[in-house]
């Protein structure tokens, strides 16, 4: 029943229309008119530093912020001003740190949301079972949420936002501090339900993460979307950047290494690599060489990587600073 | 549809009551401040067993009511559960109905056996049904008041429960003091009368002195009237409050200046 509904909603090309979307904190301007559409069935991903506004912009999607008078979502074509608690019932969200109850069990926790959303007893405990048997936590059923681990927590938190059958899911770092086991079980588990054809909007600080589950990705900062594209159209359009990694032979003089470091804005890694961006991998090597016999430093270990899309996003958020560095120049 | 909001809030009130009726404030502030005020006022002191049995009724209705609703926001803020009711289909007229409820059930159920235990052992006796139908509305009264006061002062967006629990004592112990229930307001002068408005104590108190042996000062009428005007003036600032202070509540900026600070350095 609840399938064949959430199947109707899918015939509607929108899943979520967000517009104009803006969050103040006193002079604080936490999300700055961010817009977008995300289609049924698709999983979309925010990427961004801390603050950059991904956490306020799930919190003013499910209602917990109230929008400002320009702002407009809209979930499978309707506002969702007009009954914010019917449409609140389309979402299901995961947040990053457990917000179950914890003096309640797990049981009563899934018992008190089921009522929360009016499912039947009888469906809550249908539903909790199979919940609870799917992320492998039907053993700690009768346990106090306080006992259980972060990882199991979070399990916990899927099933608390999947026992309504919501078409639309939304993820708050869900693999976040987790173990990898259960990082893994996390991200076979939304491709799963990527197949079922929920609409998935997923906010992670993980680059692989996003680029194996997403299908498309929005980049926010300073309360901003400043890309919206596919993970391979991201890639794609910083192909002609490479990124060139060496290592130098002996010891640098503090002058020599500062000369470096300015000449091609180098960073030093842990690992004793110095890397920096290039648009022309040829031309940058044959200065780097020309630099480095000038001032007689030995390069070693030279290598050329393809770019990531952890270095386009670092990239895009380094632009985004730089461009804001220059309007406050001006 | 009403039907629905009322059934969230029952569900609600439910969950309050089963969570926070063993937390430590709760059985400090509600259970054992009334007991150790009682004794402390009683002991070596010549009153009559009228006059105890007022104390203990008002005190205990007044402690209970303000020891549940207080708890309950700075409790879910931390644990971030607010962020996951406010994200399901409830309001949050609904949440604040559901911890009012919540606290005054408490305060009835816990101010009613007390009264009960007390009229059996003092053998307090009531002239007409009437007048305990009074005595129980002036509890009933009350209990909804104090949950109300507790609740505006949670109106502070804190994630701590002891910062709302030292303002409520702030609060809640001078309008004690100046109720009328340690001196009665016969023998008080026309300035602490007139202070003793500010409390609305003194009007429960008064109210349970016309039930019991008729040394009431003002009219029961009266006093129905001023805790029903509390209780309304209440309601639209806790509201009022709520409204406002909730995103700074859940906002990470919002908990502290110094976190606000942080971030915009940050940025």
């Amino acid at each position: 029943m609840k399938t064949t509904q959430n199947q109707n909603l899918n015939a509607h090309p929108v899943a979520i229309n967000v517009l104009n979307l803006v969050k103040r904190f006193g002079a604080l301007i936490a999300v700055d008119d961010v817009s977008f559409k995300i289609a049924p069935g698709e999983i979309v991903g925010i990427l961004g530093p801390n603050g950059a506004g991904k956490t306020t912009t799930i919190r003013l999607l499910t209602g917990v912020f109230q929008l400002e008078s320009n702002a407009k979502i809209e979930i499978f074509g309707k506002d969702i001003t007009e009954n914010p608690s019917k449409y609140k019932k389309h979402f299901g969200i995961v947040p990053e740190i457990s917000n179950a109850f914890s003096d309640y069990s797990v049981w009563q926790n899934l018992k008190f949301s089921g009522r929360i959303y009016g499912i039947s007893k009888g469906k809550v405990e249908e539903r909790s079972k199979i919940l609870l048997t799917q992320f492998n936590l039907i053993e700690k059923m009768y346990s106090k949420t306080k006992t259980l681990s972060k990882g199991l927590k979070q399990r916990l938190n899927f099933c608390l936002a999947l026992l309504h059958e919501p078409p639309i899911l939304i993820l708050d770092e869900p693999t976040s501090g987790l173990d990898p086991i259960s990082a893994k079980l996390m991200r076979t588990q939304i491709l799963k339900l990527k197949r079922e054809g929920k609409t998935i909007l997923i906010t992670t600080h993980d680059m692989q993460e996003a680029q194996n589950i997403c299908d498309r990705i929005l980049i926010m900062n300073r309360g901003k979307i400043i890309a919206d594209e596919s993970p391979n159209t991201l890639r794609e359009q910083f192909k002609s950047t490479s990124t060139i990694l060496f290592k130098i032979g002996g010891e640098l003089s503090a002058e020599q290494e500062n000369a470096l470091l300015n000449m091609f804005n180098i960073i030093k890694e842990k690992n004793d690599y110095y890397v920096f961006s290039s648009y022309n991998t040829l031309k940058d090597i044959s200065r780097l060489y020309k630099f480095s016999k000038e001032r007689n430093i030995k390069i070693s270990d030279l290598k050329v990587r393809e770019t990531s899309l952890e270095e386009v996003f670092i990239h895009l958020i380094k632009e985004d600073l730089f461009v804001i560095k220059e309007d406050v120049e001006k | 549809m009403i039907k629905d909001s009322l059934n969230r809030i029952w569900i609600l009130c439910m969950k309050n009551v089963f969570l926070y009726i063993k937390k430590g404030p709760v059985l400090i502030f509600g259970l054992m401040f009334p007991f150790f005020m009682t004794l402390s006022w009683v002991i070596g002191r010549d009153i009559s067993l009228e006059q105890v049995f007022i104390g203990i009724v008002a005190m205990t209705s007044f402690f209970t009511a303000t020891a549940i609703s207080p708890v309950v926001l700075p409790v879910e803020t931390r644990e971030k559960s607010l962020e996951r009711i406010l994200s399901s289909p409830i309001s949050l007229n609904e949440i604040l109905l559901g911890i009012l409820f919540a606290s005054t059930l408490y305060s009835l159920i816990i101010t009613s056996i007390i009264t009960v235990i007390f009229m059996v052992m003092f053998s307090i006796a009531f002239n007409s049904l009437i007048v305990i139908i009074l005595m129980f509305l002036g509890i009933g009264l009350m209990s909804f008041l104090g949950s109300l006061l507790g609740l505006l002062i949670a109106a502070n967006p804190t994630d701590m429960t002891s910062d709302v629990m030292i303002i409520i004592n702030l609060v809640k112990f001078p309008l004690l003091f100046i109720s009328g229930i340690f001196i009665p307001l016969q023998n008080s002068s026309p300035s602490m009368i007139f202070i003793s408005f500010v409390s609305p104590i003194t009007f429960l108190t008064d109210l349970l002195r016309f039930c019991v042996d008729r040394s009431n000062f003002f009219t029961y009428s009266f006093d129905i009237l001023m805790l029903t005007l509390w209780i309304i003036v209440l309601f639209i600032v806790s509201y009022a409050l709520h409204k406002r202070t909730m995103p700074k509540r859940l906002s990470e900026a919002g908990k502290s200046k110094k976190k606000m600070i942080m971030m915009k350095k940050n940025m």
